[in-house]
């Protein structure tokens, strides 16, 4: 080994080189740590609060005091989507947890353990995949009324399907490996050798799985707060903003314009960020 | 290919059955059914009236009889007569099914048109500025909410062109210009999604037959890359092709659930969710029924085009 192989190489050169290898992944990460810095700390990147009306001036479009404009009650909608970005992701996260721990752990354990179980939860997931996901996201949340709670419960209906069928068929592919057969030669149980190793092997898939249908339940969030089934105003949510926006989209197109436009970023970010994780899993 | 047909079928018709009954138990879990907003706050809570609405909707039968006489009248294609409007439940499906169907074919037309040749640019110059360029179109579009999109492209034409779009829906055969009027907004706003996603598709499909020997080997014998494109690559992606218009038309009917309350377009989406908020179970059972078999027609019938169209998939299984 020569000596300019082990002098490091100076952070700025590194990040630079960084960037021009993987263009797209450097735009995802610096996308994604901006969007995380406003929604653990929007204090940060507004002082107003997203719900003091101010009916004096209500429908400002965007100007120097009200970057974004105000809506028809004179909310702030800067602070609005600022504030809203903590709610609408954490939403969209958690649902998705839910959906990612609950149909990979059925898929884990339909995969290895076969026959009746199998049979029984794969009939289960056959139901939901029958629906179209926004159908199915509509009806939920319509019939178990608008509330947080039951948003969530929707979204992470959804789209479990999905974790299911990668937790299964990648528990299934693993049963079938030497290291399986040589855990259960030395007399590992099977449920040391499913969470001990099948897990762990399997995890990396339900991840990048997990950036990948992100921007898709960021739609069908903002889709049906969009229609009023989703966060009840004033809580800030970016569906709700549009929603409340729609009917002044003719005079006052500021209130759902940049909403929106956070939703793009936001989809975007994921989406390169899931891209170049799955590049790097695949080698 | 008869074995597995018949596989195949008995397993949709399995899943339908299931499907139904989850509808069947759900839509009735909701506080507050149809007699009681009927009777809203008239403080006729418990009275004679109360029992004999819900006698004559049904409503005081186990639920488990509920459903078999639901089914029983579908099994006969009678889907029922609507609780709050008074129509028959099919005539109601069947109007608003076809406003969605007619969308939902336009936008495939639209997505396929655009869609398939950007992907196939894209792959063919994988990596040059132009692949960059279709690259950017297809993770803007996918990554845009639809009905955020729609109201963007209904504030645009309404400042720069002074024009928008006639408020009420009417169909092709009666007034054709008015039904085109009112359709290309949600067409655009949908189209440019499924064109988004079906040349990303497109170009993940040439890029990857690239590297496959027989493109490979038809490279080095010396043929020309027209001939190597149409005649070798183009043939062996039309299936996968082919196969994901299947995916996006029940993409686009489920999509347009959002849409059409945007637009105001008197389609299956809208009637299903209007039938939710008045808890109108019959019509709320009955285009989620019709939801669903679309969605298992369209696939069986990708799966059976796949068969036919490439010799290599048919195996017994």
């Amino acid at each position: 080994m020569t000596d300019t192989a082990r002098r490091p190489v100076p952070p700025l050169r590194r990040l630079r080189r960084f960037v021009r290898a993987e263009p797209a992944f450097a735009l995802g990460l610096a996308l994604g740590a901006v969007i995380l810095s406003v929604a653990l700390f929007p204090g940060l990147w507004t002082g107003k609060s997203p719900t003091a009306i101010d009916t004096a001036a209500a429908l400002r479009p965007p100007s120097a005091a009200h970057w974004f404009g105000t809506d028809d009650v004179g909310r702030d909608i800067y602070a609005r989507t600022i504030h809203g970005t903590r709610v609408t992701l954490s939403i969209v996260a958690g649902s998705m947890l839910i959906s990612a721990l609950v149909g990979g752990l059925l898929g884990l354990i339909a995969g290895f353990a076969g026959r009746a179980t199998d049979m029984i939860a794969g009939r289960g997931i056959d139901v939901i995949l029958s629906f179209p996901p926004i159908v199915l996201g509509v009806v939920i949340s319509g019939v178990l009324g608008p509330s947080i709670t039951n948003l969530v419960i929707a979204l992470s209906v959804v789209y479990m399907p999905v974790f299911f069928r990668i937790a299964r068929s990648g528990a299934m592919s693993e049963a079938a490996r030497t290291y399986v057969e040589a855990a259960r030669s030395v007399g590992l149980s099977g449920r040391a050798i499913l969470f001990r190793h099948i897990l762990r092997n399997v995890a990396p898939l339900i991840l990048v799985q997990y950036m990948i249908l992100f921007p898709l339940v960021l739609q069908i969030q903002a889709a049906l707060g969009f229609l009023g089934l989703g966060v009840q105003p004033p809580t800030p949510d970016w569906g709700a903003i549009l929603e409340q926006g729609k009917n002044y989209i003719l005079f006052a197109p500021w209130i759902s314009l940049f909403p929106g436009l956070f939703i793009l970023i936001a989809a975007l970010a994921v989406t390169l960020l899931g891209r170049g994780l799955q590049k790097r899993l695949d080698g | 290919m008869g074995a597995y047909l018949a596989k195949r079928l008995a397993a949709s018709v399995v899943t339908a059955i299931l499907s139904s009954l989850v509808v069947f138990w759900l839509v009735r879990q909701v506080p507050g059914d149809v007699v009681a907003q009927m009777l809203g706050q008239s403080g006729a809570r418990g009275s004679a009236a109360e029992a004999s609405l819900r006698r004559f909707f049904g409503l005081d039968e186990p639920l488990w009889r509920q459903y078999l006489a639901w089914v029983w009248a579908v099994l006969q294609g009678d889907l029922g007569t609507s609780w709050v409007r008074g129509r028959p439940v099919l005539d109601m499906v069947v109007a608003a099914f076809m406003v969605t169907l007619q969308l939902g074919l336009m936008t495939l037309a639209f997505a396929t048109l655009i869609g398939v040749p950007l992907g196939l640019i894209a792959g063919l110059y994988e990596g040059r500025r132009i692949d960059n360029a279709i690259q950017a179109f297809n993770l803007l579009g996918l990554s845009a909410p639809v009905f955020w999109l729609g109201l963007i492209l209904l504030m645009a034409v309404s400042q720069t062109l002074a024009w928008s779009p006639p408020l009420v829906f009417r169909s092709p055969g009666r007034d054709l210009g008015q039904n085109l009027q009112i359709l290309i907004l949600p067409l655009l706003s949908l189209g440019i999604l499924q064109a988004a996603a079906y040349s990303q598709f497109t170009r993940q499909c040439v890029v990857s037959a690239f590297s496959q020997d027989y493109v490979r080997t038809a490279v080095a014998k010396g043929l020309p890359m027209r001939v190597v494109f149409f005649k070798h690559i183009l043939r062996n992606i039309l299936i996968p092709l082919v196969t994901f218009m299947g995916l996006i038309l029940i993409q686009i009917l489920g999509g347009t659930v959002v849409i059409e309350t945007l637009f105001a377009l008197p389609g299956l989406g809208r009637l299903l969710i209007s039938a939710i908020e008045t808890r109108d179970y019959p019509v709320v059972q009955g285009a989620l029924l019709f939801v669903v078999f679309t969605a298992l027609v369209v696939n069986l019938a990708v799966d059976m085009l796949y068969h036919v169209i490439d010799p290599r998939v048919r195996v017994g299984g």
